[in-house]
């Protein structure tokens, strides 16, 4: 179709096209200055008052050098990385098994089970008697307070549910002629034809996990060996106590700029992952906003 | 009779210890998954006796002093109850009548873009900031927003603001944390209708652009009506979670001279109840919030099924 060229349409295009220009800097921009300053001098960082748009003063890796051997960022990301990986296994393992339930046709217990599921999605207990349950299963300050409670999702549920159901029933039918149990059908038949809705919910589990850390804020108060990576970040980045990275530096690099680099640093080591790995996950984000749509 | 009303006979007919006996296998996967469901989620409903309850840990559920509606007077009767209700109302309606109509604008202006690469770049740009964890996204507003800030810099210079930390005057925590908002998902709450405006139908569109219908009227007469049930459903949708509002963000950015705008039902309940100890009478805020909601669902649901024609449940 050959486009008419009209004045209109012209300034439409030079406006659509600058603010789409414009939209794209301002996304980038904030993040693109820390990774500057993460870089810069920091005793020119403590006096500058703009934007940076590139390095101020010679570049510096010593920021990076401190928070990379730091016990704190270390720990923390491992315990995340362990928390990622475990949970995706356990939500994948009982969204796979709950949906596959839901969707059998012949199972007198579907019925109530989805509804007790389903329930679940409109009503809850809220935070306080979620806590004391947590608490009064002697979970707190134990790994366990990360992987269990609230690992399981309705919504996810749900999801897999219908995926089920959309598959022809065939494949099943010929497995369950040779005698198989419905452990193998779930998991050498049905789970590889369902490879793109679990790629999604595995997907925003692990975004969900690498962000989370409230959970771990209210119910690992004394144990910060197992805190995740985002708990030692908000130490830093919010609490603004970089004092605890700085113990093991000498006095003179201790001092109060370089908390300020360490602060910059320290965003960037939790940021890049994602921010690396996003653009390939891209085909999954339109069932995800609509789940998300749902979720809220 | 056709097969799967056959089908629905037999499972009519069927006792639950016929069908333990034949689908044992299932009925021991469902196992766990009940547990599950019992502990994590129906026992905390349970829980909330609590919130007619004098609760004290020590004492337990079962120990503690039963006080009637108490803990709900107290509540309402407090000047938090408006301020923390009144501020989720008008940040989850900012977001609402403001973000919303902001992600269809930008799937229109986008679908506009012809050249591909442009447009391409410009969404995986666009989606960035919703990958940036909470926690980063606190630091950088924090790091801005301080009296020494790249953000306030800029508004001081423009003149528009006395040099100040804007993260401890009132008046500006509602637009820092919708701007924050719409930066961090503008791009990503557009992926929908992105993918709706796609599948307006190409043919309409070419057969009304030889008719003459210029863009603009193009754009109004039918991509619009062709996503219509996709935001006339989100939009129900969002009126159902009019009164949830997230702490995750709050939590990290407000103070105690803020609480006036920045303090909301759920932040509240965290600090009297978490860190205050107060578990009957936070417990008791949490339920109002609870119950709000789900009878605003139910209705979005109902007017969901009634309009658009879909449904959640």
């Amino acid at each position: 179709m050959v486009e008419k060229r009209s004045v209109s349409r012209v300034i439409f295009n030079i406006f659509n096209y600058g603010f789409m220009f414009l939209f794209s800097f301002i996304c980038l921009i904030p993040i693109w200055h820390v990774a500057m300053a993460s870089i810069s001098d920091p005793r020119l960082l403590m006096a500058s008052k703009g934007v940076l748009l590139k390095p101020l003063g010679e570049i510096t890796w010593d920021g990076y050098a401190m928070v990379l051997t730091n016990k704190s960022i270390i720990t923390g990301y491992v315990n995340t990385l362990f928390y990622v990986l475990a949970t995706t296994i356990i939500m994948a393992l009982g969204t796979l098994v709950a949906g596959f339930l839901l969707s059998r046709p012949n199972f007198k217990l579907k019925g109530p089970l989805g509804i007790g599921i389903m329930f679940t999605m409109m009503f809850s207990g809220g935070l306080i008697p979620s806590y004391m349950v947590v608490r009064g299963l002697g979970m707190t300050n134990t790994r366990w307070a990360m992987l269990i409670p609230g690992v399981l999702n309705a919504f996810y549920i749900m999801m897999m549910k219908s995926a089920f159901e959309q598959l022809p029933g065939s494949y099943e039918e010929s497995a369950k002629l040779d005698g198989a149990g419905p452990l193998t059908i779930l998991f050498r038949i049905l789970v590889p034809l369902l490879k793109a809705t679990i790629a999604v919910i595995v997907m925003f589990n692990v975004i969900q996990q690498w962000n989370s850390w409230f959970n771990a804020s209210i119910y690992l108060t004394k144990t910060r060996e197992y805190w995740p990576l985002q708990l030692f970040m908000r130490e830093i980045l919010i609490n603004n106590d970089a004092s605890k990275m700085a113990t093991n530096l000498d006095a003179e690099k201790a001092s109060s700029f370089v908390g300020n680099l360490v602060k910059y640093c320290v965003t960037m080591v939790g940021t890049l992952p994602l921010l690396c790995a996003y653009p390939f996950a891209q085909k999954y984000f339109v069932t995800g906003v609509q789940m998300g749509g749902v979720k809220g | 009779m056709n097969e799967v009303q056959m089908e629905k006979k037999i499972r009519k007919g069927m006792t639950w210890r016929k069908d333990i006996h034949v689908n044992w296998r299932l009925y021991l996967l469902a196992i766990p998954i009940i547990v599950y469901f019992v502990v994590f989620n129906y026992a905390p409903m349970a829980g909330l006796v609590m919130a007619f309850q004098d609760f004290k840990p020590t004492k337990g559920i079962f120990g503690s002093q039963w006080v009637g509606l108490q803990n709900f007077v107290r509540f309402f009767s407090s000047p938090n109850a408006f301020t923390v209700i009144r501020n989720t109302f008008v940040i989850s309606a900012l977001g609402l009548f403001i973000g919303y109509p902001m992600s269809i604008g930008f799937a229109l202006l986008i679908n506009e873009i012809r050249l591909k690469w442009f447009k391409k770049t410009v969404q995986t740009i666009s989606y960035m900031p919703y990958f940036i964890t909470t926690i980063v996204i606190c630091g950088l507003i924090i790091d801005f927003c301080s009296s020494s800030g790249i953000i306030t810099n800029l508004l001081v210079k423009l003149g528009w603001m006395e040099r100040q930390n804007m993260l401890t005057n009132p008046d500006y925590f509602w637009a820092i944390n919708l701007i924050s908002d719409e930066w961090q998902g503008l791009g990503y709450s557009s992926i929908v209708f992105i993918a709706a405006i796609t599948n307006v139908s190409g043919e309409l569109n070419e057969a009304a652009a030889i008719d003459g219908a210029n863009r603009l009227q193009r754009v109004w007469h039918i991509t619009l009506p062709g996503i219509k049930p996709m935001i006339v459903s989100m939009l129900i949708l969002k009126c159902g979670m009019l009164m949830t509002v997230g702490f995750d963000k709050i939590l990290n950015l407000y103070n105690p001279s803020i609480y006036s705008t920045a303090d909301v039902i759920s932040t509240y309940v965290q600090r009297v109840g978490i860190n205050g100890g107060e578990f009957g009478y936070s417990t008791a805020v949490g339920m109002f919030n609870s119950v709000v909601n789900t009878a605003l669902l139910l209705i979005a649901n109902h007017l969901s099924a009634k309009y658009a024609e879909q449904s959640l449940f």
